[in-house]
């Protein structure tokens, strides 16, 4: 009997070190270890290997293209397009370290487009190849140049026709193909084998895995925050700024050419892709993949309410920026321009304004709650 | 039956107090900031505080790379919103003109440094350090860089005091290039653009040369200096030497992005208690100067001051007075924005820009069709507001009792001596020629520097003289979040041209008037260093 109690006090005591669960002092604990290992490994490089993986068949495909050139070629080129950036957008929920240090989300991102000079240039007779384009002003270059060379203005429709499209196009879309190649695989290779800055060469994700010997962060609580502040920043950018700027306050006061993706009209796709890149950082896996731990377990453990609460408002805020393309499958482009489209949009913005609020207000200060070994 | 009872409750005590222990729970650090911990040493009064912006500062963000980009926490909704304003605007990329689609947000260049405030201060923080690829000598700068160089003729005499006539002893621009060197540019920006596409003034490459230094225990550290290159100027591509940019007097010097959180509080120091810290003569003979720098303030020009000249504070050598000018100057400088404090373009009037006009059919003059700015005073009101009101990052670690002996250290070896650690900022009063934000006012604060000049040897000096600056001299630069540099971004360096990796690399370029607490540094044992690094990285 005595030796019960002995073993049920360590039982207890161990349990507050790794296991998880709430003290007298308000403070709960958590065992982040297998937490952090599982979103750095399966979440976020699983996520910028597919990325990479994208961004290689597109260029292969752009070289098919220019080998042979014909509508079918053109149309798989439209679609890699489509495939690479859901890992892309995905991948916003967790901008940090490499995508910014190596400078590669603002030369595959860039927005707006610099059409001026890129007509200017496709008009010219200059050659190019991917090196030199690396070097050029943002705005000529990247996700968007490229969707403004497959799917043209998006005024009208989003359906440029092979036709349509000159062989300097298609030699200049396979070079930004290339940089966009390049840049993903560098992005997959940073964060798995090498990291090279000033302070060595170590993989980033070791940065995150091993917080003892990171140069990066001092503990992991740095980490988590990390994450939960992206998560509630990219809630904040696709509500209050993808969505909220182009729709502005009135159906008078809209703005087409602040929407994200719009000569592809991608767009809805491309927000519904970042709240799920929130989903997959909350849950700790892609959706349909086996249970792993994720933030969600993290809040779970210092308040359950809280856990139900958020899951809730990201399926949600997923769901109605999926509804806003309506029953006859409405661009974004069109729907802020019409009056039922409207309200679809401000249900979608009501859910994402929810969702941050959660993040930001009850989160982030839970974080503070942890009782952090 | 009582003895074996007991020995039963000493194994739970034991087995209580190991569970504890395998927590890592010490029980010790007393946190109180008092003097002294009992053990003979005498900590001082900074050692425990954590929240180094007063109540601007965030506690929230204060672990992660958000540390510098989050709103001060005591900002009135209505603040919060102009901030947030802000913070889009900081990030706004420019483009060519004439855009028929966001003809809001063209203008960019024709020559530039890069196109959105945030390429140079990657999450409000530094830029990246441009590294050398394997097997390659040296860079072009060219998209991906964040850094660049200030340029300037060689004054004939040194410019004491700065008057209407000689321009109030601000830098001599090179003929037909200016004070900066622009090493990007639009696609048809120079009168070769057809082979030099997206070329600006002139290319610059980056190097760098190593040294090492040893301590008596035998510990070496690597340092590196960057050293650039200038070549195929628009002016002379073929022959730099025949190049304005290529004579001998042109002086020229590296120039980093810094991190512009609480910038506002710096500004909000009463200019009083700055100057309280001067000592240019070295009266108290401590080997330390400091020195205020003086320079023009476009905001008084503006006003009509008869004396457009204020402390300087900002910049690497506090060559501009106020966030205002700082920002607004770098949206006209280094993007090539024109704005209402900045209404001309910085090239305007060189042959660069002339040329342009002429060839493309007056497309970039700087100004909108009835002679206004490209952008208005709202966006430029919330730039600025933005930079004046990001919170400062929370201390970490601040129980640690390395951290504490750190600050102990730091103490002892004199940092303070310049890296000042505390103020008050004014109750009341303006910031930049406008009403600042309550949030701002009588705040403590811990920043760490004294916002003063000194010569800090020649290992670090550029030669180039910024108003009173000397080539020698620059400002202190504040510790305040120091700590969390490589959290915001993993490839960040120290000092103006980023060449210090580590803080302890950065220490180790300290000379000149440093250079005694440098010394003082090295002199301590490795675990002392560690401790005192320990220390500025909880900053």
């Amino acid at each position: 009997m005595k030796k019960t109690i002995i073993a049920v006090s360590l039982v207890t005591l161990l349990a507050a070190c790794g296991g998880s669960g709430k003290k007298d002092d308000g403070k709960f604990s958590y065992a982040a270890q297998d937490m952090i290992v599982n979103l750095t490994d399966d979440v976020i490089v699983a996520g910028y290997s597919n990325l990479a993986m994208k961004g290689s068949e597109l260029f292969q495909l752009t070289e098919t293209l220019q080998a042979t050139p014909n509508a079918d070629n053109w149309k798989k080129v439209q679609d890699a397009w489509k495939a690479a950036r859901q890992p892309w957008e995905q991948g916003e929920s967790h901008i940090f370290g490499p995508i910014e240090a190596l400078e590669i989300d603002p030369h595959l991102d860039s927005w707006p487009l610099n059409t001026v000079d890129l007509k200017a240039q496709l008009d010219g007779n200059a050659s190019f190849d991917a090196e030199t384009i690396k070097n050029w002003e943002n705005g000529v270059q990247g996700f968007h140049a490229m969707e403004y060379l497959l799917f043209g203005d998006g005024v009208d429709d989003n359906e440029k026709a092979f036709s349509e499209s000159t062989a300097r196009e298609r030699e200049y879309l396979k070079a930004l193909a290339e940089v966009l190649r390049d840049y993903t695989s560098d992005l997959e290779k940073a964060w798995k084998d090498k990291f090279k800055d000033t302070n060595g060469e170590t993989p980033y994700a070791e940065r995150l895995k091993n917080v003892s010997s990171s140069p990066t962060y001092s503990s992991q609580v740095g980490v988590i925050e990390e994450l939960v502040q992206g998560m509630a920043g990219i809630a904040k950018e696709v509500g209050e700024a993808k969505i909220a700027e182009p729709f502005g306050g009135s159906i008078d006061n809209v703005d087409t050419s602040k929407v994200e993706s719009q000569y592809s009209w991608n767009s809805l796709i491309d927000f519904a892709n970042n709240i799920k890149g929130v989903k997959n950082v909350w849950e700790g896996e892609f959706s349909g993949s086996k249970d792993k731990p994720g933030i969600v377990d993290f809040v779970k453990a210092g308040d359950s309410a809280l856990a139900d609460k958020v899951t809730k408002q990201i399926n949600d805020s997923i769901a109605n920026i999926e509804k806003i393309a309506g029953d006859n499958n409405m661009p974004f482009r069109q729907a802020i321009k019409d009056a039922d489209g409207r309200k679809r949009v401000q249900t979608a913005v009501d859910s994402l304004a929810a969702l941050k609020a959660s993040l930001e207000n009850e989160v982030v200060p839970l974080i503070k709650k942890w009782d952090a070994k | 039956m009582d003895v074996h009872k007991n020995k039963i409750n000493i194994s739970i005590a034991l087995a209580v107090a190991m569970g504890l222990a395998a927590c890592g729970g010490s029980g010790s650090g007393s946190g109180s900031g008092s003097k002294d911990d009992g053990n003979g040493k005498s900590y001082p009064s900074y050692t425990d505080v954590e929240l180094l912006g007063g109540d601007t500062t965030t506690t929230e963000a204060s672990n992660s790379g958000h540390g510098f980009s989050t709103p001060a926490p005591n900002l009135t909704e209505a603040e919060v919103k102009h901030h947030e304003e802000g913070d889009a605007n900081f990030e706004t990329s420019f483009i060519t003109a004439p855009s028929n689609e966001h003809p809001e947000l063209d203008g960019l260049g024709p020559v530039f440094n890069n196109i959105n405030c945030n390429a140079c201060h990657q999450r409000d923080g530094r830029n990246s350090t441009i590294l050398i690829p394997d097997g390659e000598k040296r860079v072009l700068l060219g998209s991906g860089a964040g850094i660049f160089l200030r340029i300037s003729k060689k004054p004939d005499e040194v410019c004491t005091k700065g008057t209407k006539e000689n321009n109030y002893c601000a830098p001599i621009p090179v003929p037909n290039f200016g004070g900066q060197l622009f090493h990007r540019g639009i696609l048809q920006a120079r009168p070769d653009w057809e082979q030099n596409n997206f070329k600006g003034q002139a290319d610059v490459y980056l190097s760098y040369e190593y040294l090492e230094v040893t301590y008596d225990d035998g510990t070496k550290v690597k340092l590196k200096k960057p050293l650039f290159e200038v070549e195929n100027a628009y002016d002379s591509p073929a022959n730099f030497a025949a190049s304005e940019l290529g004579q001998p007097d042109v002086l020229m010097g590296w120039r980093n992005g810094m991190p512009v959180f609480g910038l506002g509080l710096l500004e909000a120091i009463p200019e009083s208690a700055i100057l309280d810290n001067v000592d240019v003569n070295d009266k108290n003979n401590d080997g330390i100067s400091g020195k205020a720098n003086y320079v023009f303030d476009p905001v008084k020009a503006m006003a009509g001051d008869d004396n457009p000249v204020s402390l300087g504070r900002f910049g690497w050598k506090a060559n501009t007075p106020s966030v205002r000018v700082q920002s607004l100057g770098a949206l006209r400088g280094d993007i090539g924005i024109t704005n209402p404090l900045f209404p001309d373009e910085s090239v305007k009037g060189t042959d660069l820009h002339e040329k342009y006009l002429s060839r493309t059919g007056l497309l970039d003059t700087g100004k909108g069709p009835n002679g206004e700015p490209e952008v208005d005073d709202k966006f430029s009101d919330s730039l600025v507001f933005y930079s004046e009101t990001l919170a400062v990052p929370a201390r970490r670690n601040v129980k640690d009792p390395d951290v504490r002996e750190g600050a102990r250290l730091f103490e002892q070896v004199n940092c303070t001596g310049c890296h000042t650690p505390k103020f008050v900022t004014k109750a009341d009063g303006q910031i930049g020629g406008k009403d600042m934000s309550k949030a701002l006012k009588s705040q403590t604060i811990y920043p760490f520097t004294d916002m003063l000049l000194h010569d800090m040897g020649e290992d670090l000096a550029d030669g180039r003289p910024d108003f009173l600056a000397d080539g020698n001299e620059w400002r202190t630069r504040p510790l305040w979040g120091i700590g969390l540099t490589k959290a915001v971004n993993p490839r960040a360096g120290f000092l103006h041209d980023g060449r210090a990796a580590t803080i302890e690399e950065a220490i180790l370029w300290h000379g000149g008037e440093a250079e005694k607490s440098k010394q003082d540094f090295m002199s301590l044992s490795k675990k002392e260093r560690q401790q005192l690094v320990k220390f500025v990285n909880s900053l």
